[in-house]
């Protein structure tokens, strides 16, 4: 039954794989890696919808996105802060909460209903509900605050409340999906090194230190290569909660490529912000395997 | 005695963390909800005050582009969810049950255009697509809303099949079914459940999705999330109104947190 390939055909089992991955392939090709490469393209032209002439210049756009200050100084610290810190805390909050959910107690159901919402509600509307609530004026939260004495925090007019506000709505929105993931990971653990420990009177710190941990080691660092990955396109939240303001402070790299090419309308100086972007983001993601598939074979 | 009073510590701690989480998840929720049942003299201070009114929602159903945007977010959903598990399906099975050179460099394919940014292809994309002349229309959100998910749904789908025992298909294969009958026939319904559960979650990716929205969407095809910015960013001042949208732009969300949250948590544990 099996046809040995030979040199120029395929047998039998490969024309069956290339046949099973055709169409995902076919609208990965159409839809983003030719866009990919036009992107390339518009990227080394002086291309913008007040001058459309299109005329190439090489690497000049590149080096304009290279020396912006905005770039270097304000876009990529925030990306990569939004990333780590967004990551670590909704990490850490999530293996708390998952540990505080692991054991049977009244309402546990509704808990986990209530968690899941972050997840499902659109981050549009997540950022716009904490915009609501940290209005200047009537914002419930910024009025709460004032009446405990902390009225001076300009949540949406100075740079760092902004950026926090920022960072605290990432955690919020993704803190509930670490829960879930590492919840079922911790009930799917084997209850038998947990008795021995407990047998042998270890502290519950000491268990979660040196057993939950270890054990928990492969899905936590799926999971952070899945969501640091995320988290460097993050969009929605800042453009709603923000908009990058004040005075672009607050921009990380997708809100800084889209109001190049759509809001000053320089589609080829965007183009190459985002061809800068992808080109860190496929550094980042290849290192990032790296170490993973040290750990955890991810592929197989 | 000392171990009483710690054990009424350790109760007291976990009631407060478990109030907590009402809290902080609830919260902004509530105050969204509450904003939007409010007559718009009242939306400010909304703690003050006890007039509730559901006007906003009439109000803003009556707006055309509101009802519109929701129609037409709706069905974006569901031809992308279709379509979209319909082409990653077969791509998740081989990575599961194949190997070799194909395998690999089709994983690797997926993995290096998942980290892509979506803001570096979405953009070209507009140019694509004005060029084509489906900017704005269901065909041109459609497409680039499948192709979104061509990357990651092969991976989870690799997993669902990774969890199903290929011996079946062995059996099938040995009493002469072809590799599409085993595939179809065996190996697909065994992953049904976890592709049911992907179904929910890339509906309501796409009901949420906003970058492609703002981008490839205008005043002809409106979506939900980008008339809910536009809300935001454009207007700004009409909080009642803005919060009955959000309400009602979250009613699926709600729906599938109550009614399908099995599915929600099989989905997300991949």
């Amino acid at each position: 039954m099996i046809v040995r390939s030979t040199k120029l055909g395929l047998d039998e089992k490969e024309r069956f794989m290339l046949f099973l991955i055709a169409p995902a392939a076919i609208v990965l090709a159409c839809f983003e890696i030719i866009p990919i490469l036009i992107g390339m393209n518009a990227s080394f032209r002086d291309w913008s919808l007040v001058n459309p002439q299109r005329t190439w210049v090489g690497l000049k756009q590149y080096v304009a996105v290279f020396t912006d200050p905005v770039f270097l100084k304000i876009v990529l610290p925030n990306t990569f802060l939004l990333m780590t810190a967004s990551v670590g805390l909704s990490l850490a909050f999530g293996l708390a909460l998952a540990s505080l959910l692991n054991r049977p107690f009244f309402g546990r159901a509704v808990v986990r209903t209530i968690i899941l919402l972050p997840l499902t509600i659109a981050p549009v509307i997540t950022a716009t509900m904490i915009r609501w609530s940290f209005n200047d004026q009537f914002g419930v939260i910024t009025n709460f605050l004032s009446y405990l004495g902390l009225a001076d925090i300009g949540w949406l007019s100075d740079r760092w409340p902004s950026f926090a506000l920022v960072i605290m709505t990432d955690i919020w929105i993704w803190t509930p999906w670490f829960t879930i993931i590492l919840l079922a990971a911790l009930q799917g653990l084997p209850p038998e090194p947990f008795e021995a420990a407990r047998i042998d009177a270890a502290t519950p710190w000491c268990i979660f230190r040196r057993i939950t941990m270890p054990m928990l080691r492969p899905v936590i660092i799926v999971c952070v290569l899945i969501r640091a990955i995320d988290a460097f396109r993050t969009f929605d939240q800042v453009w709603i909660l923000t908009g990058g303001g004040p005075a672009r402070s607050t921009e990380v790299f997708s809100v800084y490529t889209y109001v190049l090419a759509f809001v000053d309308l320089d589609i080829g100086r965007g183009a190459a912000a985002a061809g800068v972007g992808a080109i860190i983001m496929l550094f980042v993601g290849g290192v990032l395997y790296k170490l993973v598939n040290r750990s955890v074979e991810v592929s197989r | 005695m000392i171990a009483l009073a710690l054990d009424g510590l350790r109760r007291a701690i976990f009631a407060i963390s478990i109030v907590a989480i009402f809290v902080l998840f609830v919260g902004p929720i509530m105050i969204l909800g509450v904003t939007s049942v409010r007559p718009a003299s009242g939306a400010f201070y909304i703690w003050r005050g006890t007039n509730f009114t559901l006007n906003n929602f009439v109000e803003v159903l009556h707006q055309s582009q509101v009802l519109e945007a929701m129609w037409n977010s709706f069905v974006l959903s569901t031809l992308a969810t279709i379509l979209s598990l319909g082409i990653t399906v077969g791509s998740g099975y081989m990575l599961s049950r194949f190997g070799g050179w194909i395998q690999r460099s089709w994983f690797a394919t997926i993995y290096v255009f998942r980290t892509v940014p979506y803001i570096s292809w979405v953009l070209p994309l507009y140019l694509v697509n004005t060029r084509l002349g489906i900017y704005d229309s269901y065909l041109g959100l459609l497409l680039p809303h499948i192709a979104v998910h061509v990357c990651f749904f092969s991976w989870l789908m690799k997993g669902f099949f990774d969890g199903v025992n290929p011996s079946m298909e062995y059996a099938a294969l040995i009493d002469g079914c072809t590799r599409w009958g085993a595939f179809c026939r065996v190996a697909l319904p065994a992953a049904m459940p976890g592709i049911a559960a992907l179904a929910i979650l890339c509906w309501l990716s796409t009901w949420n999705e906003f970058l492609f929205a703002l981008i490839l969407s205008g005043k002809r095809t409106p979506l939900i999330t980008s008339t809910m910015a536009q809300f935001v960013t454009e207007t700004g001042t009409e909080w009642n109104l803005m919060s009955a949208t959000a309400v009602l732009a979250m009613l699926p969300a709600l729906l599938v947190t109550i009614f399908g949250q099995k599915y929600v948590i099989r989905g997300l544990r991949m």
